[in-house]
């Protein structure tokens, strides 16, 4: 969108329709929906140009496919608030499919998995990190001593960061398998 | 146009551009928190897999400048602000469907959740204007969706199309948009944009 | 492709196709999978009036937005391409001069080709003679011409001949090195180029440095770790350099030893643990093999910010462990584009719930193992400190390291500057304006030194070094057959001070080839050669001079360590043309690939499979989904958008079976195996294939799984996995699954 239009829209209707009536076109009169909803008081320039005061965009980048696209996270109290538009991004230009446009979800998804839990008897079972530590460790231990470390397989992530994938190889590395592999594979 | 004319909002979805993403469906719903099953804006595409003849565009709310659903409204519910945004009043809105016989492109959503449901009991397009309750308040947010215009920010949908195929501003900013694509091509015009007469026609 | 120039990337970036005057797309369907990438392709369409064409077995909706298309039967891209060179050769539309200085071995591909006349390609490819000939007029004319390509070249027995034969194409009509032209792959997953970089891959190490002693030596040293000491964590130094099993083909070290499974060669030991990290592995081939080996495990770790469905396909009972990992926007760190671009993906809030970032799950275990002090020693060794952060500084770590694909300016506080600058790049050319200026957007490696701009084209001996100029690299020795690899007189990159081909940079040669006298100080500093060469003073000293620091050699298009030195067309393991399998037969079965015996011939004439199984498999990705899908379809938005798993099959072919749109119906592979999916009436596909979209999970064989969930944690949507059905079948040289070129047989369920 142009400058020009948004200069008529924060000039003549932004600024002006947080006093509704005024930018209803005589549609119809003014009802006691709006006299008792208090829009007649002045919006603070803060609450006109953002919903989410005190908020800051954090720039990221999406999570899904390797073109990179630019993303704004607007983020109030330690909350992602909004998903905005990273308009300027030199390669997504603002731009995103429908994966993108809902990376929040990402974060913000109900069917997130919560908390470590194993399975025992065929049964899911809520556990301490510590304890999940404690006893993958000992297993894996135990099966580097009796069958030798190439008796497990790594499989690491292209949804990694490259530092968290170095550091994935490198893992393999010190517990001494070159079983290690990750997506590009398929 | 100068800053003292008021605009006229209009979108327009250019179909050699778009590739049925689903980016600005998805990102109008994640914006507004829409309840599933409501769509406001929704892409579609017409002779798929036909070669040559397959094409996708999005639609939602035109935003008519001669609204029928306004006109029809038993409960006039309807308002057209200044700048041609179409907006309605949740608060007086019965979701009768009335809007829905008249609207030419399938705009009005009914929330199945109710008529007391987060986002009353007909929903559509608001080009991310809000509604009538105070501005950016929680309350708006919540029964309309983001107020962006307000924040002086582009509609959602059309800030986030991946292919830039979706366009909204004033109708003579569109048209200029339009139109540099259309002579950059160099190869003519298209005869007409795929609006009322293939809307509905699959 | 590394194999033919130097590196396996892409060569040029998104926004620099809008440079192109031809496109040509092979097995790849960016309209769908990189949506906002394909922008820039509609916009050189407008602009350039750039022609776009097309070629994969179905119509889609990148088709649909090209002027020309041609339906090619799955697996025949080799006929296609030697096809359209017959012509190209036949008209003299090749770049001659190009082909004499910069490539090596085109007169066996002259040879090749010639046999591909336009109508045995029409009558393998399925692509009539007259558009052959099209396609190729209108390529070979319009230049510069851009190569695209993705999983649909890859995931074939012959992958690794696909993705040598585009880039001779290309070579051939001279569109390397230039705006507008090259191959450019487009990766799957955000990091794939990044974690691929890092090798998290069986047969090599971070860089690409493979596993040779020497290689090691190198790590070791650089880790600050006693090479003898990281030895003893392995087996033996033999098992050190050996290739390890791959994600493709790992089900197999669990199954070996059961009656009808390959063989392996894993140290004595069949896999007894799985430990995955943001791996969905019910998205890769041979699921029904996946559950068996899954099920006999003695112990799986799945790490994933949602619960990852190889936890719901296993009916194991015992010791499998679920842990929340955060998110990417819960952490922070680089992540490299498919241009090769970095960027730095910010962190946005805390860490949801109980979930971690991965690396702290991998120090912790690390400290319980007992190798954390060794294992983070890299980070501190830069500035000689005795805290890390991360992941600060292992970015620093890995740009102090990591040569050979020239990591050296990829410091943090570098990229972390153009990500927080990244409104002043310009679209199409990357460039930098204003502070940024001289720099490329997320410098796209090789950025060889601190100050480097970054190389937004590969091979473009139109800028200098210092600009991203370079030629192609000297890999592969300095001649073959007695003829010279390096390049021809007069091509090498702008502003160099050697004009002509010349090897890659050693201790030894840097004098002579560059020109210059080091002094004692640099000649006691620098190291043996380029690639490990710490103290940078061959990089830097080549910038000087205007040398690429790997050499100025040429491409090759023969590949004489490859069981077919050119690429030859070799038909699908599953070949719906049994006359043509015994024309082109595929490779002899291969002993120790990845660690296990892989069927090759055997498996193509072990019967007629295409009799009872007369219909072509091809599987691929959907706009909303990614991956195994498991994040996307926790999203109800994008579940929404495809809530149940379903096969695109052509009215025609679906009313020979009975099957109505909407009916649920069979598809039933040469495995044995089988899935039951929702029949969509498309006409995206011909009446003698299927499409099968591979994101889903949680139902088996008809089964469905949902019960297994841990409650609260089941995904908006969930269905078949496509890979239950997928066939036997594995590149030759990388073990990448043939999932797009297989057979299947359906019926009304």
């Amino acid at each position: 969108m142009t400058s020009t239009t948004q200069n008529a829209l924060s000039t003549k209707v932004g600024r002006r329709s947080f006093l509704k009536m005024a930018a209803v076109a005589g549609a119809f009169g003014a009802t006691s929906a709006f006299a008792s909803s208090g829009v007649t008081r002045a919006a603070t320039e803060d609450e006109v140009k953002n919903p989410f005061p005190g908020s800051k965009n954090v720039r990221t980048i999406c999570t899904a496919c390797s073109v990179g696209c630019g993303i704004t996270a607007e983020v109030q109290n330690g909350v992602w608030v909004r998903q905005e538009v990273a308009q300027d991004h030199p390669v997504s230009l603002g731009g995103h499919c429908c994966k993108g446009a809902d990376m929040i979800d990402m974060v913000r998804s109900e069917v997130r998995l919560k908390y470590p839990m194993v399975k025992e008897g065929g049964q899911w079972k809520r556990i301490s990190w510590d304890t999940a530590y404690e006893r993958i460790s000992k297993k894996l231990d135990s099966l580097r001593k009796k069958d030798g470390p190439d008796s497990t397989i790594f499989l690491g992530s292209a949804k990694m960061s490259t530092e968290q994938a170095y550091y994935f190889r490198k893992f393999a590395a010190f517990y001494g398998t070159n079983n290690i592999d990750h997506q590009a594979r398929i | 146009m100068s800053n003292n004319e008021m605009a006229r909002m209009k979108f327009y979805c250019d179909d050699q551009r778009c590739i049925e993403c689903n980016g600005c469906s998805v990102a109008c719903a994640e914006a507004h928190e829409l309840p599933t099953g409501v769509s406001r804006r929704k892409v579609i595409t017409l002779n798929e897999g036909v070669e040559g003849k397959e094409f996708s565009t999005s639609v939602a709310c035109m935003h008519c400048t001669d609204a029928p659903c306004e006109q029809v409204c038993p409960v006039d519910c309807f308002y057209i602000r200044e700048d041609g945004i179409v907006l309605h009043d949740k608060d007086v809105c019965i979701g009768c469907g009335y809007c829905l016989y008249a609207c030419p492109f399938g705009a009005p959503q009914f929330p199945r959740d109710g008529a007391f449901g987060t986002k009353g009991a007909m929903d559509k397009c608001t080009m991310c204007a809000g509604g009538p309750l105070e501005t950016n308040s929680a309350h708006e947010r919540e029964l309309y969706g983001q107020n962006r215009i307000a924040e002086g920010k582009v509609p959602m949908c059309a800030a986030m199309c991946s292919t830039k195929a979706l366009i909204v501003g004033s109708a003579d900013e569109v048209a200029k948009i339009y139109r540099t694509r259309i002579a950059a091509k160099g190869k003519g015009v298209q005869s007409a944009p795929y609006g009322w007469s293939k809307a509905y026609s699959n | 492709m590394a194999n033919t120039w130097g590196y396996g990337a892409m060569t040029n970036s998104l926004g620099d196709i809008q440079n192109a005057k031809a496109i040509i797309i092979f097995g790849a369907n960016p309209a769908v999978n990189h949506p906002v990438g394909f922008g820039h392709f509609l916009k050189a369409k407008e602009r350039n009036n750039a022609q776009i064409i097309v070629v994969d077995p179905r119509y889609t909706k990148t088709a649909a937005k090209a002027d020309i298309f041609a339906q090619i039967r799955p697996g025949t891209d080799i006929p296609f391409m030697y096809g359209m060179l017959n012509i190209i050769f036949k008209n003299g539309w090749e770049d001659k001069k190009f082909i004499k200085d910069r490539v090596y071995g085109i007169e066996d591909i002259r040879k090749e080709a010639a046999k591909w006349t336009p109508e045995k390609v029409a009558d393998v490819t399925g692509v009539s003679a007259e558009k052959l000939m099209q396609i190729t007029r209108v390529y070979a004319k319009s230049t510069p011409g851009t190569l695209i390509w993705a999983m649909g070249l890859t995931q074939h027995t012959i992958g690794s001949s696909n993705t040598r034969m585009a880039p001779i194409l290309q070579l051939c009509l001279g569109n390397m090195g230039v705006e507008g032209g090259g191959t450019n792959i487009l990766r799957g997953h955000d990091n794939v180029q990044g974690a691929t970089d890092m090798c998290c891959l069986s047969h090599t190490l971070p860089g690409y440095y493979g596993l040779s002693a020497g290689s090691w030596k190198y790590f070791a040293k650089s880790w600050g770790v006693d090479y003898e000491w990281l030895a003893g964590r392995f087996k033996d130094k033999k098992m050190m350099s050996a290739k390890g099993f791959t994600l493709a083909k790992w089900y197999s070290g669990v199954l070996a030893g059961k009656p009808g499974e390959d063989k392996i060669h894993n140290a004595g030991t069949n896999l007894k643990a799985l430990f995955v990290m943001g791996n969905g592995i019910t998205s890769i081939a041979q699921q029904a093999k996946v559950k068996e080996a899954l099920d006999n495990l003695e112990l799986i770790v799945l790490a994933d910010p949602f619960v990852n469905e190889a936890a719901i396909l296993t009916d194991k009972k015992d010791d499998v462990f679920l842990l929340p990992a955060a998110t990417q926007f819960e952490t922070s760190g680089s992540v490299t584009a498919t241009n090769r671009s970095a960027q730095w993906r910010y962190q946005v809030v805390e860490p949801m719930y109980e979930s971690k970032p991965d690396h702290e799950i991998m120090f912790e275990f690390a400290k319980r193992l007992g190798f954390y002090d060794e294992y983070t020693k890299g980070m501190l060794i830069r500035e000689n400190k005795k805290t890390f952060k991360f992941p600060e500084d292992a970015t620093d770590e890995i740009a102090r390291i990591i040569k050979t694909i020239g990591l050296t300016g990829w410091t943090s506080k570098r990229l972390k500057k153009h990500t927080d600058n990244w409104h002043m790049f310009d679209e199409v050319s990357l460039r930098g304006t204003g502070p940024m200026k001289g720099e490329y957007y997320g410098l796209p490696w090789p950025c060889w030194t601190e100050s480097h701009s970054g190389s937004p084209v590969l091979y473009n001996i139109n800028r200098s070094v210092k600009e991203g100029g370079m030629g192609f690299r000297n890999r592969f020795g300095l001649e073959h057959d007695g003829q010279n690899l390096l390049a021809g007189k007069g091509s090498a990159p702008k502003g160099s001070s050697n004009k002509d081909g010349y090897a890659e940079i050693t201790a030894k040669n840097i004098e002579s080839v560059l020109g210059i006298k080091l002094s004692a100080a640099e000649k006691k500093k620098i190291g043996k050669n380029w690639k490990v060469d710490t103290s940078n003073i061959i990089a830097e000293k080549c910038m000087e001079a205007g040398i690429a620091p790997y050499g100025n050699a040429k491409a090759r298009a023969k590949v004489w360590t490859f069981p077919d030195q050119i690429p030859m067309h070799r038909e699908p393991l599953h070949s719906p043309r049994q006359d043509l399998a015994k024309k082109y037969p595929s490779y002899k079965d291969k002993a120790n690939h990845y660690r296990v015996d892989t069927k090759y011939i055997s498996k193509q004439t072990e019967k007629d499979w295409s009799k009872e199984f007369p219909i072509n498999l091809v599987t691929g990705r959907l706009v909303n989904l990614n991956g195994a899908g498991m994040e996307n379809r926790a999203s109800k938005y994008l579940a929404e958008l495809t809530p149940e798993m379903f096969c695109d099959i052509h009215p025609g072919l679906a009313a020979n079976h009975g099957i109505r749109n909407g009916d649920m119906m069979w598809v039933h592979s040469p495995e044995g195996t089988k899935i039951k999916v929702k029949a969509k009436f498309s006409y995206s596909v011909s009446e003698d294939r299927v499409f099968l979209p591979m994101h889903f999970a949680g139902h088996f064989q008809g089964e469905d799984l949902s019960h297994k969930y841990p409650e609260g944690t089941k995904p908006y949507a969930v269905g078949e996995s496509a890979n239950t059905v997928t066939n036997y079948g594995y590149d030759i040289v990388t073990q990448i699954p043939e999932t797009k070129g297989g057979l299947c047989r359906i019926e009304k369920a």
